[in-house]
Protein backbone atom coordinates (compact mmCIF):
# COMPACT_ATOMS: atom_id res chain seq x y z
CA UNK A 1 0.00 0.00 0.00
CA UNK A 2 0.85 3.65 -0.46
CA UNK A 3 1.93 3.03 -3.66
CA UNK A 4 2.20 5.23 -6.46
CA UNK A 5 1.74 3.98 -10.30
CA UNK A 6 1.16 5.92 -13.83
CA UNK A 7 -1.59 5.25 -16.20
CA UNK A 8 -0.61 6.66 -19.55
CA UNK A 9 -3.72 8.65 -21.00
CA UNK A 10 -3.68 6.79 -23.73
CA UNK A 11 -4.63 3.52 -21.59
CA UNK A 12 -7.52 5.35 -19.71
CA UNK A 13 -10.28 3.94 -21.90
CA UNK A 14 -9.06 0.33 -21.15
CA UNK A 15 -8.59 0.78 -17.54
CA UNK A 16 -12.50 2.18 -16.98
CA UNK A 17 -13.43 -0.31 -19.75
CA UNK A 18 -11.80 -3.18 -17.67
CA UNK A 19 -13.33 -1.57 -14.54
CA UNK A 20 -17.13 -1.97 -15.76
CA UNK A 21 -16.52 -5.03 -16.48
CA UNK A 22 -15.25 -6.48 -13.30
CA UNK A 23 -17.53 -4.16 -10.63
CA UNK A 24 -21.13 -1.91 -11.13
CA UNK A 25 -19.60 1.44 -11.38
CA UNK A 26 -21.05 5.45 -11.15
CA UNK A 27 -19.37 7.64 -12.19
CA UNK A 28 -20.12 11.80 -12.90
CA UNK A 29 -22.37 11.97 -16.11
CA UNK A 30 -24.08 15.09 -17.37
CA UNK A 31 -27.22 15.75 -16.26
CA UNK A 32 -28.20 19.34 -18.29
CA UNK A 33 -26.24 22.18 -19.42
CA UNK A 34 -24.76 23.14 -16.54
CA UNK A 35 -25.61 19.75 -14.24
CA UNK A 36 -24.25 16.80 -13.66
CA UNK A 37 -25.12 13.80 -11.51
CA UNK A 38 -23.70 10.65 -10.68
CA UNK A 39 -24.75 7.44 -11.99
CA UNK A 40 -24.20 3.96 -13.66
CA UNK A 41 -22.04 4.23 -16.68
CA UNK A 42 -21.54 1.38 -18.96
CA UNK A 43 -18.74 2.52 -20.95
CA UNK A 44 -16.34 5.71 -20.74
CA UNK A 45 -17.97 7.61 -23.00
CA UNK A 46 -20.75 8.55 -20.50
CA UNK A 47 -18.06 9.76 -18.04
CA UNK A 48 -18.77 13.76 -18.01
CA UNK A 49 -15.07 15.39 -18.88
CA UNK A 50 -13.32 15.93 -15.90
CA UNK A 51 -12.78 19.96 -17.31
CA UNK A 52 -16.54 20.51 -16.95
CA UNK A 53 -17.43 18.57 -14.59
CA UNK A 54 -18.58 20.77 -11.43
CA UNK A 55 -20.02 19.24 -8.04
CA UNK A 56 -22.74 16.98 -9.03
CA UNK A 57 -26.19 17.85 -7.88
CA UNK A 58 -26.31 15.54 -5.10
CA UNK A 59 -23.04 14.64 -3.68
CA UNK A 60 -21.99 10.66 -3.65
CA UNK A 61 -23.27 10.51 -0.14
CA UNK A 62 -26.90 9.22 -1.76
CA UNK A 63 -24.62 5.76 -2.44
CA UNK A 64 -24.18 5.55 1.40
CA UNK A 65 -27.14 7.07 3.32
CA UNK A 66 -30.11 7.14 0.32
CA UNK A 67 -32.74 9.26 -0.51
CA UNK A 68 -35.02 6.87 0.75
CA UNK A 69 -34.38 3.34 2.09
CA UNK A 70 -36.47 0.92 3.55
CA UNK A 71 -34.74 0.13 7.08
CA UNK A 72 -37.59 -2.61 8.27
CA UNK A 73 -39.96 -4.79 7.00
CA UNK A 74 -42.89 -5.75 9.06
CA UNK A 75 -46.05 -7.95 10.13
CA UNK A 76 -48.27 -5.97 12.06
CA UNK A 77 -51.26 -9.05 12.41
CA UNK A 78 -48.05 -11.76 13.12
CA UNK A 79 -46.11 -8.81 15.43
CA UNK A 80 -43.06 -9.97 13.13
CA UNK A 81 -40.25 -7.29 11.77
CA UNK A 82 -37.26 -7.72 10.32
CA UNK A 83 -33.96 -5.40 9.28
CA UNK A 84 -33.47 -4.37 5.66
CA UNK A 85 -29.56 -3.68 4.53
CA UNK A 86 -29.64 -3.16 0.95
CA UNK A 87 -26.17 -2.69 -0.35
CA UNK A 88 -24.48 -3.44 -3.39
CA UNK A 89 -20.60 -3.57 -4.79
CA UNK A 90 -20.26 0.01 -6.44
CA UNK A 91 -17.35 1.61 -7.64
CA UNK A 92 -17.59 5.25 -7.39
CA UNK A 93 -15.44 6.97 -9.78
CA UNK A 94 -13.80 10.55 -10.02
CA UNK A 95 -15.16 11.94 -6.32
CA UNK A 96 -13.63 15.19 -5.78
CA UNK A 97 -11.36 15.86 -2.73
CA UNK A 98 -14.54 18.09 -1.40
CA UNK A 99 -16.59 15.38 -1.60
CA UNK A 100 -14.30 12.65 0.01
CA UNK A 101 -14.31 15.26 3.00
CA UNK A 102 -17.88 14.96 3.08
CA UNK A 103 -18.21 11.02 3.07
CA UNK A 104 -15.36 11.13 6.08
CA UNK A 105 -17.66 13.67 7.87
CA UNK A 106 -20.89 11.22 7.87
CA UNK A 107 -18.51 8.50 8.68
CA UNK A 108 -18.18 9.70 11.57
CA UNK A 109 -20.91 11.19 12.39
CA UNK A 110 -22.61 7.55 11.75
CA UNK A 111 -20.21 5.58 13.48
CA UNK A 112 -21.37 7.42 16.71
CA UNK A 113 -22.94 4.71 18.91
CA UNK A 114 -25.59 3.81 18.83
CA UNK A 115 -23.55 2.82 15.30
CA UNK A 116 -25.43 3.39 12.02
CA UNK A 117 -25.44 -0.57 10.46
CA UNK A 118 -27.13 -0.45 7.50
CA UNK A 119 -24.31 3.30 6.94
CA UNK A 120 -21.61 1.44 7.76
CA UNK A 121 -22.14 -2.19 5.98
CA UNK A 122 -23.08 0.46 2.73
CA UNK A 123 -19.96 1.71 3.08
CA UNK A 124 -17.92 -1.52 3.39
CA UNK A 125 -18.78 -2.47 -0.07
CA UNK A 126 -18.26 0.91 -1.74
CA UNK A 127 -14.96 1.21 -3.48
CA UNK A 128 -14.10 5.15 -4.14
CA UNK A 129 -11.72 6.39 -6.83
CA UNK A 130 -11.40 10.01 -6.16
CA UNK A 131 -9.99 12.37 -8.92
CA UNK A 132 -7.78 16.07 -8.06
CA UNK A 133 -8.53 19.53 -9.54
CA UNK A 134 -6.17 21.47 -10.08
CA UNK A 135 -8.26 24.97 -10.16
CA UNK A 136 -11.79 25.97 -8.98
CA UNK A 137 -14.78 24.35 -10.67
CA UNK A 138 -16.55 27.73 -10.20
CA UNK A 139 -17.08 30.73 -8.81
CA UNK A 140 -19.01 28.57 -5.61
CA UNK A 141 -16.68 26.72 -4.53
CA UNK A 142 -14.55 27.32 -1.21
CA UNK A 143 -12.82 24.39 -0.77
CA UNK A 144 -9.50 25.83 -0.35
CA UNK A 145 -10.63 27.72 1.85
CA UNK A 146 -12.32 24.99 4.17
CA UNK A 147 -9.02 23.25 3.52
CA UNK A 148 -10.28 20.39 1.74
CA UNK A 149 -8.55 21.18 -1.96
CA UNK A 150 -6.25 18.54 -1.37
CA UNK A 151 -6.86 14.62 -0.77
CA UNK A 152 -6.63 13.63 3.10
CA UNK A 153 -7.22 10.25 2.58
CA UNK A 154 -10.93 8.68 2.10
CA UNK A 155 -10.73 6.89 -1.49
CA UNK A 156 -9.07 3.48 -2.17
CA UNK A 157 -7.90 5.34 -5.54
CA UNK A 158 -6.34 8.78 -6.53
CA UNK A 159 -6.17 10.17 -9.53
CA UNK A 160 -3.99 13.28 -10.06
CA UNK A 161 -3.99 14.41 -13.91
CA UNK A 162 -0.18 15.24 -14.68
CA UNK A 163 -0.93 15.93 -18.25
CA UNK A 164 0.18 12.90 -20.58
CA UNK A 165 -0.60 10.41 -17.66
CA UNK A 166 -2.40 10.27 -14.36
CA UNK A 167 -0.46 9.31 -10.72
CA UNK A 168 -2.35 7.28 -9.23
CA UNK A 169 -2.29 7.07 -5.25
CA UNK A 170 -2.72 3.48 -3.65
CA UNK A 171 -4.16 3.88 -0.17
CA UNK A 172 -6.12 0.30 0.66
CA UNK A 173 -5.77 -3.41 -0.21
CA UNK A 174 -8.87 -3.10 -2.45
CA UNK A 175 -7.31 -0.68 -4.86
CA UNK A 176 -3.87 -2.21 -4.61
CA UNK A 177 -5.83 -5.19 -6.26
CA UNK A 178 -7.85 -3.17 -9.02
CA UNK A 179 -4.55 -1.81 -10.01
CA UNK A 180 -3.20 -5.40 -10.01
CA UNK A 181 -5.58 -6.92 -11.20
CA UNK A 182 -6.34 -4.33 -14.16
CA UNK A 183 -2.59 -4.14 -15.73
CA UNK A 184 -2.38 -1.31 -17.52
CA UNK A 185 -0.28 0.40 -14.41
CA UNK A 186 3.47 1.16 -14.68
CA UNK A 187 5.30 1.93 -11.21
CA UNK A 188 5.81 5.11 -10.67
CA UNK A 189 9.13 7.07 -9.93
CA UNK A 190 10.72 9.59 -7.83
CA UNK A 191 10.48 12.10 -10.49
CA UNK A 192 6.71 11.29 -10.97
CA UNK A 193 6.34 12.49 -7.28
CA UNK A 194 8.59 15.38 -7.82
CA UNK A 195 6.21 16.58 -10.86
CA UNK A 196 2.90 15.96 -8.71
CA UNK A 197 4.64 18.03 -5.77
CA UNK A 198 5.54 20.83 -8.56
CA UNK A 199 1.14 20.58 -9.62
CA UNK A 200 0.58 21.05 -5.77
CA UNK A 201 2.62 24.17 -5.19
CA UNK A 202 0.79 25.52 -8.56
CA UNK A 203 -2.39 25.01 -6.57
CA UNK A 204 -1.67 27.21 -3.77
CA UNK A 205 -1.79 30.39 -5.88
CA UNK A 206 -4.36 28.91 -8.20
CA UNK A 207 -7.22 28.22 -5.30
CA UNK A 208 -7.92 32.02 -4.46
CA UNK A 209 -11.59 31.76 -2.64
CA UNK A 210 -11.00 35.86 -1.96
CA UNK A 211 -11.74 34.89 2.14
CA UNK A 212 -8.52 35.70 3.73
CA UNK A 213 -9.54 33.78 6.96
CA UNK A 214 -7.74 31.21 8.85
CA UNK A 215 -9.48 28.39 10.56
CA UNK A 216 -8.98 29.47 13.76
CA UNK A 217 -10.14 32.97 12.78
CA UNK A 218 -13.39 31.41 10.38
CA UNK A 219 -13.96 29.55 14.11
CA UNK A 220 -14.21 32.88 15.77
CA UNK A 221 -16.24 34.27 13.19
CA UNK A 222 -18.98 31.66 14.04
CA UNK A 223 -18.84 31.71 17.46
CA UNK A 224 -20.27 34.18 18.40
CA UNK A 225 -22.59 35.54 15.41
CA UNK A 226 -25.98 33.86 17.02
CA UNK A 227 -27.34 37.62 16.98
CA UNK A 228 -25.88 38.94 13.86
CA UNK A 229 -28.31 40.95 11.49
CA UNK A 230 -27.19 38.67 8.39
CA UNK A 231 -29.30 36.17 9.48
CA UNK A 232 -32.62 37.89 9.78
CA UNK A 233 -31.42 39.55 5.87
CA UNK A 234 -30.93 35.57 4.61
CA UNK A 235 -34.57 34.56 6.78
CA UNK A 236 -35.97 37.44 4.55
CA UNK A 237 -34.69 36.14 1.13
CA UNK A 238 -34.87 32.57 2.17
CA UNK A 239 -38.04 30.29 0.31
CA UNK A 240 -37.36 27.91 2.50
CA UNK A 241 -37.13 24.81 -0.52
CA UNK A 242 -34.90 22.67 1.33
CA UNK A 243 -32.24 22.71 -1.54
CA UNK A 244 -29.59 23.97 0.02
CA UNK A 245 -29.35 21.28 2.38
CA UNK A 246 -30.59 18.51 0.49
CA UNK A 247 -28.00 18.89 -2.14
CA UNK A 248 -25.47 19.39 1.23
CA UNK A 249 -22.71 15.96 1.55
CA UNK A 250 -22.45 16.77 5.35
CA UNK A 251 -26.24 17.07 5.79
CA UNK A 252 -27.57 13.73 7.64
CA UNK A 253 -31.43 14.53 9.26
CA UNK A 254 -33.98 11.94 8.27
CA UNK A 255 -37.30 11.05 9.53
CA UNK A 256 -38.55 7.58 9.64
CA UNK A 257 -42.25 7.06 8.17
CA UNK A 258 -44.23 3.62 8.48
CA UNK A 259 -46.66 2.83 5.40
CA UNK A 260 -48.18 -0.05 5.40
CA UNK A 261 -49.19 -2.45 2.33
CA UNK A 262 -52.84 -2.71 0.87
CA UNK A 263 -53.09 -5.58 3.04
CA UNK A 264 -53.40 -3.50 5.78
CA UNK A 265 -51.08 -5.89 7.69
CA UNK A 266 -47.85 -5.75 6.13
CA UNK A 267 -45.31 -2.99 5.40
CA UNK A 268 -42.23 -1.72 5.24
CA UNK A 269 -40.39 1.43 7.82
CA UNK A 270 -38.42 3.71 5.92
CA UNK A 271 -36.24 6.75 6.41
CA UNK A 272 -36.31 9.64 4.15
CA UNK A 273 -33.88 12.62 4.10
CA UNK A 274 -35.32 15.76 6.17
CA UNK A 275 -34.19 19.38 6.39
CA UNK A 276 -33.89 21.93 8.66
CA UNK A 277 -35.00 24.26 6.21
CA UNK A 278 -38.98 22.83 6.46
CA UNK A 279 -41.29 23.89 8.03
CA UNK A 280 -42.41 21.12 10.28
CA UNK A 281 -38.57 20.14 11.22
CA UNK A 282 -38.71 21.63 14.47
CA UNK A 283 -42.06 21.09 15.37
CA UNK A 284 -43.09 18.70 18.40
CA UNK A 285 -46.47 17.65 19.25
CA UNK A 286 -48.63 19.86 19.69
CA UNK A 287 -47.92 22.12 16.68
CA UNK A 288 -44.92 24.07 18.26
CA UNK A 289 -42.06 24.95 16.26
CA UNK A 290 -38.61 25.29 18.18
CA UNK A 291 -37.65 27.51 15.14
CA UNK A 292 -40.33 29.22 13.45
CA UNK A 293 -38.61 32.28 12.09
CA UNK A 294 -36.85 31.31 8.39
CA UNK A 295 -33.57 33.60 10.02
CA UNK A 296 -33.54 30.74 12.67
CA UNK A 297 -33.47 27.77 9.89
CA UNK A 298 -30.57 29.63 8.13
CA UNK A 299 -28.70 30.21 11.01
CA UNK A 300 -29.11 26.52 12.17
CA UNK A 301 -27.95 25.48 8.57
CA UNK A 302 -24.56 28.11 8.98
CA UNK A 303 -24.01 26.82 12.54
CA UNK A 304 -24.25 22.96 12.05
CA UNK A 305 -21.31 23.55 8.82
CA UNK A 306 -19.03 25.89 11.22
CA UNK A 307 -19.78 25.88 14.77
CA UNK A 308 -21.55 22.66 16.36
CA UNK A 309 -19.67 19.98 14.68
CA UNK A 310 -16.18 21.45 15.73
CA UNK A 311 -16.87 20.75 19.00
CA UNK A 312 -18.56 17.34 18.31
CA UNK A 313 -15.83 16.35 15.44
CA UNK A 314 -13.57 19.10 15.30
CA UNK A 315 -13.93 19.79 11.96
CA UNK A 316 -15.95 22.06 10.02
CA UNK A 317 -18.68 20.58 8.30
CA UNK A 318 -18.32 22.80 5.36
CA UNK A 319 -16.38 20.92 2.98
CA UNK A 320 -16.19 23.93 0.58
CA UNK A 321 -18.31 22.38 -2.31
CA UNK A 322 -20.56 25.21 -2.79
CA UNK A 323 -23.23 23.33 -3.95
CA UNK A 324 -25.61 24.98 -1.39
CA UNK A 325 -24.83 28.52 -3.19
CA UNK A 326 -25.55 27.23 -6.86
CA UNK A 327 -29.07 25.37 -5.72
CA UNK A 328 -30.02 28.59 -4.16
CA UNK A 329 -32.22 30.73 -6.59
CA UNK A 330 -32.38 33.46 -4.04
CA UNK A 331 -28.91 33.67 -4.23
CA UNK A 332 -27.51 32.84 -1.01
CA UNK A 333 -24.16 31.98 -1.36
CA UNK A 334 -22.24 30.91 0.89
CA UNK A 335 -19.08 33.01 0.21
CA UNK A 336 -21.32 36.14 0.49
CA UNK A 337 -22.64 35.14 4.15
CA UNK A 338 -18.97 34.38 4.89
CA UNK A 339 -17.61 38.17 4.30
CA UNK A 340 -21.37 39.22 5.43
CA UNK A 341 -20.47 38.18 8.79
CA UNK A 342 -17.19 40.07 8.66
CA UNK A 343 -18.09 43.07 7.39
CA UNK A 344 -20.87 42.97 10.39
CA UNK A 345 -18.21 42.38 12.50
CA UNK A 346 -15.80 45.13 11.65
CA UNK A 347 -18.49 47.33 11.89
CA UNK A 348 -19.25 48.14 8.39
CA UNK B 1 -62.69 -8.00 6.00
CA UNK B 2 -65.28 -6.25 5.40
CA UNK B 3 -65.23 -3.69 2.44
CA UNK B 4 -65.53 -0.10 2.91
CA UNK B 5 -67.95 1.73 0.68
CA UNK B 6 -66.84 4.46 -1.25
CA UNK B 7 -68.70 6.74 -3.68
CA UNK B 8 -66.98 9.41 -5.80
CA UNK B 9 -68.83 12.48 -6.50
CA UNK B 10 -68.34 15.59 -9.33
CA UNK B 11 -68.21 19.28 -8.80
CA UNK B 12 -67.17 21.71 -11.09
CA UNK B 13 -64.13 19.98 -12.55
CA UNK B 14 -62.74 18.33 -15.43
CA UNK B 15 -63.42 14.82 -14.01
CA UNK B 16 -59.62 14.11 -14.97
CA UNK B 17 -58.64 13.13 -11.48
CA UNK B 18 -61.22 10.34 -11.51
CA UNK B 19 -59.72 9.57 -14.69
CA UNK B 20 -56.12 8.57 -12.56
CA UNK B 21 -58.56 6.07 -11.16
CA UNK B 22 -59.86 4.54 -14.42
CA UNK B 23 -55.74 4.61 -15.20
CA UNK B 24 -54.99 2.98 -12.10
CA UNK B 25 -54.48 -1.07 -13.98
CA UNK B 26 -53.84 -3.87 -11.44
CA UNK B 27 -53.17 -1.27 -8.91
CA UNK B 28 -57.05 -0.73 -8.78
CA UNK B 29 -57.91 -4.41 -8.29
CA UNK B 30 -56.02 -4.50 -5.07
CA UNK B 31 -57.20 -1.42 -4.28
CA UNK B 32 -61.40 -3.24 -5.21
CA UNK B 33 -60.27 -6.25 -1.98
CA UNK B 34 -60.52 -3.24 0.40
CA UNK B 35 -62.85 -0.87 -0.93
CA UNK B 36 -66.44 -1.51 -3.33
CA UNK B 37 -67.41 1.65 -4.98
CA UNK B 38 -71.34 1.92 -4.82
CA UNK B 39 -71.29 5.42 -7.06
CA UNK B 40 -68.74 6.15 -9.78
CA UNK B 41 -69.34 7.88 -13.07
CA UNK B 42 -66.49 7.55 -14.47
CA UNK B 43 -66.20 4.07 -15.15
CA UNK B 44 -70.52 2.64 -13.88
CA UNK B 45 -73.73 3.36 -14.74
CA UNK B 46 -75.76 2.52 -11.75
CA UNK B 47 -76.40 4.14 -8.41
CA UNK B 48 -76.17 2.76 -5.27
CA UNK B 49 -77.40 3.99 -2.28
CA UNK B 50 -75.25 3.54 1.27
CA UNK B 51 -71.56 4.54 1.44
CA UNK B 52 -69.07 4.93 4.11
CA UNK B 53 -66.47 7.37 2.53
CA UNK B 54 -67.31 10.36 0.06
CA UNK B 55 -64.47 11.22 -2.55
CA UNK B 56 -65.36 14.98 -3.69
CA UNK B 57 -63.90 16.36 -6.76
CA UNK B 58 -64.52 19.80 -8.02
CA UNK B 59 -65.33 22.95 -6.24
CA UNK B 60 -68.28 24.74 -5.27
CA UNK B 61 -69.36 27.55 -7.44
CA UNK B 62 -73.52 27.10 -7.38
CA UNK B 63 -76.07 27.43 -4.40
CA UNK B 64 -76.96 23.80 -5.80
CA UNK B 65 -73.54 22.81 -5.25
CA UNK B 66 -73.69 24.32 -1.72
CA UNK B 67 -76.88 22.09 -0.89
CA UNK B 68 -75.63 18.61 -2.43
CA UNK B 69 -72.21 18.75 -0.98
CA UNK B 70 -74.18 19.50 2.57
CA UNK B 71 -76.36 16.61 1.93
CA UNK B 72 -73.14 14.46 1.26
CA UNK B 73 -71.54 15.75 4.04
CA UNK B 74 -74.51 14.15 6.42
CA UNK B 75 -74.06 10.90 4.74
CA UNK B 76 -70.87 10.29 4.68
CA UNK B 77 -68.71 9.39 7.63
CA UNK B 78 -65.63 9.90 5.81
CA UNK B 79 -65.25 13.14 2.96
CA UNK B 80 -61.95 13.04 1.12
CA UNK B 81 -61.29 16.28 -0.83
CA UNK B 82 -60.00 14.76 -3.99
CA UNK B 83 -57.73 17.09 -6.87
CA UNK B 84 -57.07 20.75 -6.57
CA UNK B 85 -60.43 21.83 -7.49
CA UNK B 86 -61.79 20.09 -4.10
CA UNK B 87 -59.11 20.87 -1.90
CA UNK B 88 -57.83 24.45 -2.74
CA UNK B 89 -60.70 25.57 -5.76
CA UNK B 90 -58.24 25.07 -8.29
CA UNK B 91 -58.39 26.63 -11.30
CA UNK B 92 -61.90 27.49 -11.06
CA UNK B 93 -60.50 29.84 -8.77
CA UNK B 94 -59.66 32.20 -11.21
CA UNK B 95 -63.19 33.14 -11.57
CA UNK B 96 -62.96 34.90 -8.23
CA UNK B 97 -60.62 37.59 -10.05
CA UNK B 98 -63.54 38.87 -11.29
CA UNK B 99 -67.32 40.48 -11.14
CA UNK B 100 -69.69 37.61 -10.86
CA UNK B 101 -72.16 39.06 -13.17
CA UNK B 102 -69.31 39.74 -15.72
CA UNK B 103 -68.19 36.15 -15.53
CA UNK B 104 -71.89 35.09 -16.11
CA UNK B 105 -72.01 36.92 -19.25
CA UNK B 106 -68.85 35.89 -20.65
CA UNK B 107 -69.51 32.27 -20.23
CA UNK B 108 -73.47 32.06 -21.37
CA UNK B 109 -73.87 35.43 -23.21
CA UNK B 110 -77.53 35.90 -23.28
CA UNK B 111 -78.77 32.93 -21.54
CA UNK B 112 -77.01 33.99 -18.42
CA UNK B 113 -80.32 34.57 -16.34
CA UNK B 114 -80.82 31.23 -16.61
CA UNK B 115 -77.92 30.41 -14.51
CA UNK B 116 -76.56 30.23 -10.67
CA UNK B 117 -73.53 31.11 -9.46
CA UNK B 118 -71.35 32.12 -6.37
CA UNK B 119 -67.44 32.76 -5.86
CA UNK B 120 -65.76 29.59 -6.09
CA UNK B 121 -65.18 27.68 -3.13
CA UNK B 122 -62.61 24.70 -2.14
CA UNK B 123 -64.66 21.65 -0.45
CA UNK B 124 -63.32 23.08 2.82
CA UNK B 125 -64.98 26.22 3.13
CA UNK B 126 -68.45 24.38 2.52
CA UNK B 127 -68.16 21.50 4.59
CA UNK B 128 -65.72 19.59 7.18
CA UNK B 129 -63.21 17.87 5.34
CA UNK B 130 -61.41 14.97 6.96
CA UNK B 131 -58.58 14.43 4.06
CA UNK B 132 -56.71 15.96 1.19
CA UNK B 133 -55.56 14.93 -2.35
CA UNK B 134 -54.20 18.02 -3.87
CA UNK B 135 -52.91 18.49 -7.42
CA UNK B 136 -54.23 18.35 -11.04
CA UNK B 137 -54.55 16.05 -11.27
CA UNK B 138 -54.15 13.81 -8.12
CA UNK B 139 -51.04 11.93 -7.98
CA UNK B 140 -52.18 8.51 -7.70
CA UNK B 141 -49.67 6.68 -5.17
CA UNK B 142 -50.58 9.69 -2.67
CA UNK B 143 -54.74 8.69 -3.41
CA UNK B 144 -53.47 5.10 -2.40
CA UNK B 145 -51.65 6.30 0.58
CA UNK B 146 -54.66 8.33 1.66
CA UNK B 147 -56.73 5.53 1.31
CA UNK B 148 -54.82 3.27 3.54
CA UNK B 149 -55.09 6.37 6.31
CA UNK B 150 -58.91 6.04 6.05
CA UNK B 151 -59.12 2.22 5.81
CA UNK B 152 -56.94 2.12 9.48
CA UNK B 153 -58.48 5.40 10.67
CA UNK B 154 -55.22 7.55 10.67
CA UNK B 155 -54.84 10.54 9.76
CA UNK B 156 -52.99 12.23 6.66
CA UNK B 157 -50.75 14.84 6.63
CA UNK B 158 -50.46 16.43 3.24
CA UNK B 159 -46.05 17.38 3.16
CA UNK B 160 -45.60 20.94 4.04
CA UNK B 161 -42.37 20.72 2.45
CA UNK B 162 -41.31 22.12 -1.25
CA UNK B 163 -41.44 20.40 -4.39
CA UNK B 164 -37.76 21.23 -4.39
CA UNK B 165 -36.90 18.39 -1.75
CA UNK B 166 -38.45 15.90 -4.41
CA UNK B 167 -37.27 17.36 -7.46
CA UNK B 168 -33.54 17.43 -6.02
CA UNK B 169 -34.14 14.06 -4.89
CA UNK B 170 -34.69 13.13 -8.21
CA UNK B 171 -31.63 14.85 -9.45
CA UNK B 172 -33.39 17.37 -12.04
CA UNK B 173 -31.75 20.01 -13.36
CA UNK B 174 -33.31 23.19 -12.00
CA UNK B 175 -35.26 25.37 -13.79
CA UNK B 176 -33.86 27.92 -12.35
CA UNK B 177 -30.24 26.92 -13.66
CA UNK B 178 -32.05 27.08 -17.52
CA UNK B 179 -33.45 30.60 -17.04
CA UNK B 180 -36.94 28.94 -16.29
CA UNK B 181 -39.01 29.89 -13.53
CA UNK B 182 -40.62 27.44 -11.49
CA UNK B 183 -43.06 27.56 -8.45
CA UNK B 184 -41.71 24.33 -6.87
CA UNK B 185 -40.14 26.29 -3.49
CA UNK B 186 -43.68 27.25 -2.94
CA UNK B 187 -45.79 24.45 -3.38
CA UNK B 188 -46.33 21.44 -1.28
CA UNK B 189 -44.82 18.35 -2.45
CA UNK B 190 -46.46 14.79 -2.33
CA UNK B 191 -46.34 13.95 -6.17
CA UNK B 192 -42.69 13.59 -6.13
CA UNK B 193 -42.16 16.68 -8.59
CA UNK B 194 -44.28 15.19 -11.00
CA UNK B 195 -43.57 17.46 -13.54
CA UNK B 196 -40.16 18.25 -13.55
CA UNK B 197 -39.30 14.64 -13.83
CA UNK B 198 -40.20 15.38 -16.95
CA UNK B 199 -39.17 18.42 -18.26
CA UNK B 200 -41.84 21.12 -17.39
CA UNK B 201 -42.12 23.46 -14.72
CA UNK B 202 -43.96 23.23 -11.69
CA UNK B 203 -47.43 24.74 -11.83
CA UNK B 204 -48.27 25.04 -8.03
CA UNK B 205 -51.02 22.37 -8.78
CA UNK B 206 -50.93 21.15 -5.24
CA UNK B 207 -51.05 24.46 -3.30
CA UNK B 208 -48.89 26.50 -1.62
CA UNK B 209 -46.73 25.49 1.42
CA UNK B 210 -48.43 26.60 4.96
CA UNK B 211 -45.98 29.39 5.25
CA UNK B 212 -44.64 30.49 1.62
CA UNK B 213 -42.37 33.08 1.54
CA UNK B 214 -44.49 35.16 -1.47
CA UNK B 215 -41.94 38.03 -1.09
CA UNK B 216 -39.08 35.90 -1.46
CA UNK B 217 -40.27 34.16 -4.44
CA UNK B 218 -41.38 37.61 -6.28
CA UNK B 219 -37.82 38.73 -5.94
CA UNK B 220 -36.67 35.63 -7.35
CA UNK B 221 -39.29 36.13 -10.24
CA UNK B 222 -38.88 39.64 -10.49
CA UNK B 223 -35.19 38.92 -11.18
CA UNK B 224 -36.02 36.74 -14.01
CA UNK B 225 -38.25 39.83 -16.02
CA UNK B 226 -41.56 38.75 -14.68
CA UNK B 227 -43.96 41.05 -14.11
CA UNK B 228 -45.70 41.80 -11.14
CA UNK B 229 -48.93 40.89 -12.97
CA UNK B 230 -47.74 37.93 -14.30
CA UNK B 231 -46.23 36.68 -11.06
CA UNK B 232 -49.49 36.80 -9.42
CA UNK B 233 -51.18 35.57 -11.79
CA UNK B 234 -49.15 32.75 -11.59
CA UNK B 235 -49.48 32.53 -7.64
CA UNK B 236 -53.46 32.99 -8.39
CA UNK B 237 -53.85 29.97 -11.00
CA UNK B 238 -54.26 27.20 -8.46
CA UNK B 239 -54.57 29.20 -5.19
CA UNK B 240 -56.99 31.93 -5.84
CA UNK B 241 -60.22 30.51 -3.90
CA UNK B 242 -58.07 29.57 -0.78
CA UNK B 243 -54.76 27.87 0.71
CA UNK B 244 -55.00 24.27 1.20
CA UNK B 245 -55.63 23.68 5.41
CA UNK B 246 -52.53 22.14 6.66
CA UNK B 247 -54.20 18.64 8.51
CA UNK B 248 -52.16 18.51 11.93
CA UNK B 249 -51.61 15.38 13.23
CA UNK B 250 -53.83 14.20 16.25
S1 LIG C 1 -31.66 26.86 -1.15
FE1 LIG C 1 -31.82 29.05 -0.70
S2 LIG C 1 -34.03 29.50 -0.75
FE2 LIG C 1 -33.81 27.28 -0.58
S3 LIG C 1 -33.90 26.86 1.64
FE3 LIG C 1 -31.73 27.07 1.08
S4 LIG C 1 -31.22 29.22 1.43
FE4 LIG C 1 -33.47 29.06 1.38
S1 LIG D 1 -22.45 24.04 3.33
FE1 LIG D 1 -22.57 24.32 1.11
S2 LIG D 1 -20.45 24.49 0.43
FE2 LIG D 1 -20.43 23.64 2.49
S3 LIG D 1 -20.41 21.41 2.19
FE3 LIG D 1 -22.57 22.01 2.41
S4 LIG D 1 -23.28 22.34 0.30
FE4 LIG D 1 -21.02 22.32 0.24
S1 LIG E 1 -36.88 22.77 -11.01
FE1 LIG E 1 -38.45 23.78 -9.75
S2 LIG E 1 -39.02 22.22 -8.26
FE2 LIG E 1 -37.06 21.58 -9.12
S3 LIG E 1 -35.49 22.41 -7.71
FE3 LIG E 1 -35.79 23.90 -9.38
S4 LIG E 1 -37.31 25.33 -8.58
FE4 LIG E 1 -37.43 23.49 -7.31
S1 LIG F 1 -44.72 19.34 -9.99
FE1 LIG F 1 -46.05 21.07 -9.35
S2 LIG F 1 -47.57 21.29 -11.01
FE2 LIG F 1 -46.61 19.25 -11.24
S3 LIG F 1 -47.92 17.80 -10.13
FE3 LIG F 1 -46.35 18.50 -8.67
S4 LIG F 1 -47.24 20.29 -7.62
FE4 LIG F 1 -48.46 19.91 -9.48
Amino acid sequence: MDQYYRLNKTECREFVGALTSRYQVVAPVKRGEKSFVFARISSPDEIASPEEYIPTIIPPKKYFFPQRETILEYDAVAQRQKAVMEYEKVVIFGVRTCDLAGIQCLNMVFSERPRDVNYLIRKNKLIIIGMECWDYCDEHALCALMDNHLPKGGYDLFFSDLGDYHLIHVNTEVGEEIVRSIGVFTEATGEDLKRLQEFREKKRSAFDTGIDLSHPELMDLFANCEDARVWEELGERCLSCGNCTTVCPTCYCFDVIDEINLDLRTGERFRIWDSCQNEDFAKVAGGESFREERSGRQRHRYLRKFKYPLAKYSRFFCTGCGRCSRACMAQIHIKETIKALIAERAGV
Amino acid sequence: MKKVKVAFFDFACCEGCQLQVANMGDLLVDLLDRIELVEFREVMSERGGDYEVAVVEGSITTHHDIERIKKIREKAKILIAYGACACTGGVNGMKNDFDLEDVKRYVYQDKADWFDTVPTMAVDQVVKVDYYVPGCPVYIPEFVRVLKCVLQGLPYKVPDYAVCVECKFNENECMYDKGITCLGPITRAGCNSWCTNNGNICYGCRGMVSNPNKNAQMEVLKRYGIPLEWIINKFNMYNRAKEIQPQEKE
